[in-house]
């Protein structure tokens, strides 16, 4: 079996910064050095850490360790007692004294920078199909699906992505991550990044536009601001005096003109990640530039008579739930985003999933959820429902389906019809859903 | 006997249904501004708010009132609380703000 080592950059490289601290490569290896011995004996560890760097520190431990860490991507109280059911033989670790969740909890405690230990630090070889991490999709009655990352595949990829974005020592970016360290792109973009390619990240917690500017206003040239097509296009109306010199996109498709109009006003460049849970981040193109996407190295596309499958290093051959169109080996064209997919705020559910638990709702007789058009490009935009209820009130429907369903997956309205406009195979088609819209007029 | 001039718990004074107005006009929510209990939660549970609800509130502070919202703000639970509480923070930061502009003497 191949080894990884746990961090392939400078000693002296910076690999993480705030404000007003730096964590270069010696330190997150004398740390790691020092925080393993002390984690509790556990099979799994919930890494809680909000600081990005302690994060990667408790990681780091656990997989020296061989404590595979769980990354929930939703700390409420709700979602760590379904992940303590399920993942009963964990602890959790923070680098505060908050303790989230049912489970035993362990606080890693920084030390101040004049208390730095000396030595050399020791950077060892990890067996590349060592588990790291276990990362999260959200279902759609809310029951997370579970996904595997050993350490070889996550480290071959971000050597890739570092290589497909150009990142050299020589002059290394600091990229500002506005998506959780949690979520599979943030993840790899602003946790992994800095150990296997060239670039610092910033370790605090980023997501208003305000945040966005006060972090760039405290980096220097060049940074990469890691970001959502939302939050890019909430940045564009606030504005951003001192701009980032590249910025990249995931989680949704990026509209050309938002693109445009960021690299207008800012002289910068705009990436888009094209990726997902299982596999990770696979492929990018610069959005005003090319229509296609382009496999990251190492990553290749192969044409099936169904799906075409992803390949790459320690990946099991899976397919998309997004339709897309092989042109090459390594580049295809996408088409859509899965049919039955419902993608909101980084959550997942199933189109016909949600449906099915509407319908089964006491006294909902038929009803179906309406996904709009426009729903990855308008931060507004949510679902609305459809519903033959004679004897139930919309309160109420909604009240059983925040019990079921994930809230983000919530219908804004419930519009409440005599019947629904089916068809004679009891299908209902998009224009007759228009239609009852149009009827049942604005909101 | 004294009479008790509170208004009652659940009623919205005419700050908070200023904010209320604006949280229904700028999510598009489907319902009255009036109807937005003051005390009720407004994320999760209660108004049923979300992140992508946060970001866009973020930006209309910022564009009606000249107010920022940052992460790192440690009173950020207390201020999503309720309409109540959301409102009194943009109360006091916009009266800080009218203070901080009389004192640089701009009009």
């Amino acid at each position: 079996m191949r080894a990884f080592p746990l961090l392939d950059r400078p000693a002296n490289a910076v690999l993480f910064r705030s404000r007003d601290e730096i964590w270069t490569g010696a330190d997150f290896l004398r740390d790691v050095a020092r925080v393993a011995p002390a984690l509790p004996n556990a099979r799994w560890i919930v890494n809680c850490c909000e600081n990005r760097y302690w994060f990667a520190v408790v990681l780091a431990a656990g997989l020296l360790r061989g404590q595979p860490n769980l990354l929930a991507s939703d700390h409420s109280p709700a979602s760590l007692a379904w992940l303590g059911r399920l993942w009963p033989d964990a602890v959790s670790v923070s680098d505060t004294e908050v303790s989230d969740g049912p489970f035993p909890h362990h606080r890693v405690t920084p030390i101040r920078p004049h208390e730095k230990a000396s030595g050399r630090p020791v950077n060892p070889e990890i067996p590349g199909d060592r588990v790291a991490a276990v990362v999260f999709t959200s279902g759609t009655t809310g029951e997370p699906t579970a996904h595997i990352k050993p350490w070889g595949g996550l480290v071959e990829r971000t050597r890739a992505g570092g290589q497909c974005f150009g990142f050299t020592e020589d002059a290394p970016a600091t990229v500002i991550g506005m998506v959780p360290q949690q979520h599979m792109y943030g993840f790899e973009t602003t946790l992994l990044m800095p150990l296997h390619a060239a670039v610092a990240s910033w370790s605090d917690a980023v997501f208003y536009p305000a945040d966005a500017r006060a972090a760039l206003a405290a980096t220097r040239a060049p940074r990469i601001l890691v970001t959502t097509p939302l939050q890019l296009r909430a940045l564009v109306d606030f504005g951003l005096p001192q701009p980032p010199e590249m910025i990249i996109s995931a989680t949704a498709p990026l509209a050309v003109t938002l693109a445009g109009s960021a690299e207008t006003v800012w002289a910068t460049e705009v990436h888009e990640i094209f990726g997902a849970t299982e596999v990770g981040s696979i492929a990018s193109r610069r959005t005003t530039r090319d229509t296609n996407w382009t496999m990251y190295p190492g990553v290749s596309l192969q044409r099936t008579l169904e799906a075409p499958l992803i390949r790459a290093p320690f990946l099991e051959p899976r397919s998309l739930s997004d339709d897309i169109e092989v042109l090459d080996d390594n580049c295809f064209r996408l088409i859509g985003r899965g049919g039955d997919l419902v993608k909101l705020g980084g959550r997942r559910a199933s189109h016909a999933g949600l449906n099915h638990i509407l319908t089964r709702i006491d006294g909902v007789e038929d009803g179906i959820f309406v996904v709009p058009e426009d729903l990855d490009r308008h931060p507004s935009a949510r679902l609305l429902a459809f519903v033959v209820a004679p004897h139930r009130s919309a309160p109420d429907i909604l009240a059983e389906l925040r019990a079921r369903i994930d809230a983000i997956f919530l219908p804004r309205r419930i519009i409440r019809v005599e019947s629904l406009p089916r068809n004679r195979v009891g299908k209902l088609t998009r224009e007759a859903l228009n239609a009852l819209l149009e009827s049942a007029g604005p909101e | 006997m004294r009479r008790n001039t509170r208004l009652s718990a659940s009623e919205q004074l005419p700050f908070e249904n200023e904010i209320a107005r604006l949280i229904v006009e700028s999510l598009h929510l489907e319902i009255g501004p009036e109807e937005i209990v003051p005390e009720q939660p407004l994320f999760g549970e209660g108004l049923g708010l979300d992140s992508i609800d946060a970001l866009e509130l973020a930006l209309v502070l910022s564009r009606d009132y000249g107010m920022e919202l940052r992460s790192d703000d440690p009173a950020n639970s207390r201020i999503f609380q309720s309409l109540r509480s959301f409102a009194a923070h943009i109360q006091s930061g916009r009266t800080k703000q009218q203070t901080d502009t009389r004192e640089r003497g701009v009009s």
